[in-house]
């Protein structure tokens, strides 16, 4: 029963799921070292839960291989994986005090009334619930059931705790608390976590690494801040947010910078290393929202041409404390954002309409890996680094 | 849906019209019959009441004078109980079945469904030739209780995709998840979540069978059920011991509604208790 002991890596090795005649997951590899905290993210539909789901035993894998601290776990009742499940709701037992909630484990597992009660109560003490034990779920706030789904599946000391969706429930206040309270505990107990979420600063808030899904497969598995600063392609751009996207055509290369026309005519420089991209071929590169400057273009005058600029109109103006999110309109629906420190915003303010030049340093732009079709498959092989 | 000035549409009072009208077509002529019943020993099948007595509830049990209530009785409680069992028990498993769709599921769900649209009489027809065909002869616990399943079943079917619709089986999935076994799962989590479902089928199973005629009538052989000794009596008894039976009857379903309904309400308190009644003061 205590498996805390025994290693919570998790490899998934070339699974496929297919449903039918759906794949859900298509040939899909990836391994999470013991006692860290990672996050699937991605839009619904990306198959995330479902990698959550076989790893727990809910679903197979119609091909490959799942294994837990070198051992493949397919077919394998969920007590003998040592893997413990929260779900989405919490799927607390309604017609079960909390108590009874969090003992329901061991009573399964034949303890005896006294020897489970005083377990769960000590775990109930834990996520400092001991006086709600006589509840029934019900009685309890969002955030005291996400507490008690919490120490129901801990009781078992599971080596790996699968949380899908475990803050969705809760209203923002509670959500970024909980958020907290959530990689504290994967701390204290040093187990292996597995959270799936949709949301993108969730991820980044409480992983060592993030694996962003699209449509059955991975985009990116990295550190949550290289996912951050560093995504792979522009769907990771994208979907992360943080990031501007910029592609173009290449109209010259030397001394590892590229000369990129966009199809607004906005010419960009990009950093390209040791690659040699060919005349004529298509770039793409990200930049990040806050090493953007915006300039006020006068009514009437022209706005300021160059290199690494490009011009367009306020769309809208979200302050979000301390740092002004500015969304430029650059026609054709594009769209550009700059997030500004508030001091900058507010020493020269700007408002919705003003024609403005956003400018950046080429040095801070990101070659990305592919264009931003997303729907074509990104190398399924991905090896997790360890990430600090 | 109010108007500006408070008072409300047409539609309202037309409604409330139709409702009375409902109500008093309903309840009227019943409550006539449980007038009637009280009538004294003289008294007519009609108004005026001539006195006021208990003689003819007292001549049911008289089984020369009016029939069989007595045993008729004992032999609809019990039928409509055997038929409240075996329709929880079939449903439960059939609902729980067909939550996983198998081959040919839809096929076993409309052939099952459409005992719901056969003319009743003819089903009770159909399966009293078959017994006699098969020499078995036609009983009310044999090919009586049959044929009051082929008509408790579906609805009791019915009754239980309607409560599995509701049922998140995330529950189940994190039974699972905790260790139980499927028959741990089923006993601690399952059938104590739908149990307010499964109390609300065997209600409908006892009150089907309580006052179905229509498929009992040809497959009940020699001895009566209730309502079968009711409709006999409409046509040879003319006193208002009729009246005495419609009331007795009435009294019994309200008993079995009133302890179908206690029961569940029984249930949810039992959930609650242990638990606090002192309200809820969020620590957040």
């Amino acid at each position: 029963m205590v498996e805390s002991n025994r290693s919570g890596e998790v490899e998934v090795l070339g699974v496929t799921k297919r449903f039918g005649e759906t794949v859900a997951i298509k040939d899909l590899s990836l391994t999470i070292p013991h006692g860290s905290y990672c996050c699937l993210l991605g839009p619904s539909g990306c198959g995330k839960t479902t990698i959550l789901r076989m790893i727990a035993g809910h679903e197979n894998p119609t091909v490959g291989d799942i294994r837990i601290g070198g051992e493949s776990v397919v077919g394998l009742p969920q007590v003998r994986r040592g893997t413990a499940m929260m779900f989405q709701s919490y799927a607390l037992f309604p017609h079960r005090s909390v108590l009874d909630n969090v003992a329901f484990a061991l009573k399964m597992r034949g303890a005896g009334l006294a020897e489970r009660h005083a377990k769960a109560r000590e775990l109930l003490t834990k996520v400092q619930l001991e006086n709600f034990a006589d509840r029934l779920p019900a009685q309890l706030s969002g955030g005291q059931q996400q507490r008690v789904a919490l120490a129901r599946a801990l009781i078992t000391n599971p080596r790996v705790l699968l949380l899908d969706e475990p803050l969705s429930a809760l209203d923002e206040y509670l959500r970024l608390r909980m958020r907290g309270e959530l990689r504290r505990v994967q701390k204290e107990l040093g187990i292996t976590f597995i959270h799936v979420t949709h949301t993108q600063l969730e991820a980044i808030a409480v992983a060592d690494t993030v694996v962003v899904m699209a449509h059955g497969h991975i985009e990116q598995a990295a550190s949550a801040r290289d996912i951050f600063i560093a995504p792979r392609n522009a769907y990771v751009a994208r979907f992360v947010g943080g990031q501007n996207v910029l592609s173009g055509t290449v109209e010259s290369a030397m001394n590892g910078t590229a000369a990129v026309a966009a199809e607004n005519g906005a010419r960009f420089a990009f950093p390209v290393g040791d690659i040699r991209p060919l005349r004529g071929s298509k770039l793409w590169g990200s930049i990040r929202r806050d090493r953007i400057a915006l300039e006020k273009v006068p009514p009437g005058s022209k706005p300021a041409g160059g290199l690494n600029t490009i011009a367009g109109e306020v769309h809208t103006i979200e302050n979000q404390g301390s740092y002004v999110k500015v969304t430029l309109e650059l026609g054709h629906n594009e769209e550009f954002v700059a997030n500004l420190l508030d001091e900058t915003f507010f020493a020269n303010p700007l408002d919705i309409g003003d024609r403005v030049v956003a400018r950046w340093s080429a040095s801070d732009i990101k070659l990305l890996d592919d264009g931003p079709m997303a729907h074509e498959p990104a190398p399924a092989q991905t090896a997790v680094a360890n990430a600090g | 849906m109010y108007s500006a000035d408070g008072s409300r549409p047409w539609t309202f009072y037309a409604f409330a019209a139709f409702f009375t009208l409902f109500v008093l077509f309903l309840y009227g002529p019943m409550t006539v019959i449980y007038i009637l019943s009280f009538q004294g020993p003289q008294g007519g099948m009609t108004f005026p009441m001539n006195g006021i007595s208990l003689h003819w509830f007292d001549a049911l049990f008289s089984q020369t004078r009016v029939g069989d209530i007595a045993g008729s009785f004992q032999r609809s409680i019990g039928l409509a109980v055997a038929v409240a069992l075996i329709t929880v028990v079939l449903s439960v498993i059939a609902g729980l079945g067909f939550r996983r769709p198998f081959r040919g599921s839809a096929v076993a769900f409309y052939l099952a469904i459409a005992s719901l649209i056969m003319p009743g009489l003819f089903v009770g027809l159909g399966i009293a030739l078959t017994f006699r065909l098969l020499g078995l002869g036609t009983n009310w616990f044999t090919s009586g209780l049959g044929a009051q399943l082929t008509w408790t079943l579906p609805f009791g079917l019915l009754i239980m995709f309607a409560v599995l619709g509701r049922f998140n089986r995330s529950y189940e999935e994190a039974a699972t998840d905790l260790g139980a076994t499927s028959w741990q799962r089923l006993r601690e989590v399952t059938l104590p979540m739908l149990l307010p479902g499964i109390i609300g089928v065997a209600l409908f199973g006892f009150t089907l069978s309580y006052d179905e005629i229509a498929r009992t009538a040809l497959t009940a052989g020699s001895a009566n059920t209730l309502p079968l000794e009711i409709w006999a009596m409409t046509t040879n008894v003319t006193s208002p011991a009729l009246y005495a039976v419609g009331a007795v009857t009435t009294v019994v379903s309200f008993v079995v509604i009133i302890v179908a309904l206690t029961s569940i309400a029984v249930v949810q308190r039992r959930r609650a208790a242990g638990a606090r009644r002192a309200t809820l003061i969020s620590t957040e």
